[in-house]
């Protein structure tokens, strides 16, 4: 798949976090493994053969006993990431709407800046058959999360990232479900990591549409948050 | 007539459960014990309800007693919705090392 050879990046771990994505999680996985040798799924409850699946096709599974959200799968495999000695952290999701060559950019780009984190942005770069409505979604995101931790992103809530071992450790995700994105942002502004934005493309298949965010969801993301801050 | 014989049985049926129940602490059993035993002297004798309310500047012992039910309520109910998100914590924390400590290795790789 990649020029790169896949020795150079034995110190990454991919981290996937899938539910219920037994039809692409053996073709995103598939594609990873070429690539990167430490690919950790993981599986946050699904009923279905999406474990099984994604252990056939060469990653480590960890299991959720049961549904806990997207953040919660993410904290879990950065923590296995972790513990196993992880020098790369780097999040992917599992509907295969991103590139691996946009992944080994952005981990090219964190290794030789010096960043915390790298951060894949849409905006910047091609993202063929965005829905209008998701659009407006997802800059409506871009503008809250300026005005609640004041960085200038222009995409806040892309599943793709790369970040150093170190601000894996201190950016420990709480917000179980999809309000994590945000957290990520604003545990960024809050522990001054240095990161930058990455173009990338995003497939929007009509797999990954139908599986993706609605609009509806950006209201529950906001009362996660306010929760979030309530009873911190 | 009625509502009082009815209202201080069924107070007394809750005593009786908050005496047999072995859940709670006996701090909470007394304290649970004695708000139900002002609650049936006020069922008896609803007036001195009034003349409580009076002094504290409200009209009726009834609408003494709403008040103090709605501010229970809210608190009851925000102690229990910050109960339910705690145990949510600890539960994500439990399947968390539930996951990491039965990682399932791909069949062509042996353990790293």
């Amino acid at each position: 798949m990649s020029s790169i050879p896949r020795l150079h990046l034995d110190d990454v771990y991919v981290v996937v976090a899938a539910y219920c994505e037994p039809d692409i999680i053996m073709e995103t996985v598939g594609t990873l493994v070429d690539c990167f040798p430490h690919v950790v799924v993981v599986d946050d409850g699904s009923p279905d053969a999406t474990a099984e699946r994604a252990s056939r096709a060469g990653a480590v599974v960890l299991r959720h006993s049961f549904n806990l959200g997207q953040g919660a799968a993410l904290q879990t495999g950065i923590a296995y990431a972790l513990e196993q000695g992880a020098r790369y952290v780097a999040t992917f999701d599992a509907d295969g709407q991103h590139a691996i060559s946009d992944l080994n950019r952005m981990l090219e780009v964190l290794k030789e800046d010096n960043l915390d984190i790298v951060l894949g942005s849409r905006f910047l770069g091609e993202s063929p058959d965005l829905p209008r409505l998701r659009w407006i979604g997802l800059k409506a995101a871009v503008l809250f999360t300026k005005l609640t931790s004041g960085l200038r992103l222009t995409d806040t809530h892309n599943g793709l990232r790369a970040m150093t071992a170190d601000a894996a450790r201190k950016l420990k995700i709480t917000q179980n479900r999809m309000a994590h994105a945000s957290e990520i942002i604003n545990g960024i502004a809050r522990l001054r990591l240095r990161y930058r934005e990455v173009p990338v493309t995003i497939r929007y298949s009509e797999y990954s549409l139908n599986k993706g965010q609605k609009l509806t969801g950006s209201v529950n993301i906001l009362v996660e948050l306010l929760v979030g801050w309530l009873v911190r | 007539m009625i509502i009082k014989i009815l209202l201080i049985t069924l107070l007394a049926v809750l005593a009786v459960f908050v005496i047999w129940q072995k859940i709670t602490s006996p701090a909470v059993r007394s304290t649970a014990l004695i708000v139900l035993a002002i609650g049936a002297y006020f069922v008896w004798q609803p007036e001195h309800a009034n003349v409580v309310a009076h002094v504290v500047g409200v009209g009726r012992g009834a609408d003494l007693l709403m008040y103090l039910w709605v501010v229970v309520t809210f608190s009851v109910v925000l102690v229990l919705y910050l109960k339910i998100v705690e145990m949510s914590r600890m539960l994500t924390e439990l399947a968390r090392r539930l996951a990491l400590s039965q990682p399932i290795y791909p069949p062509d790789r042996s353990k790293p």
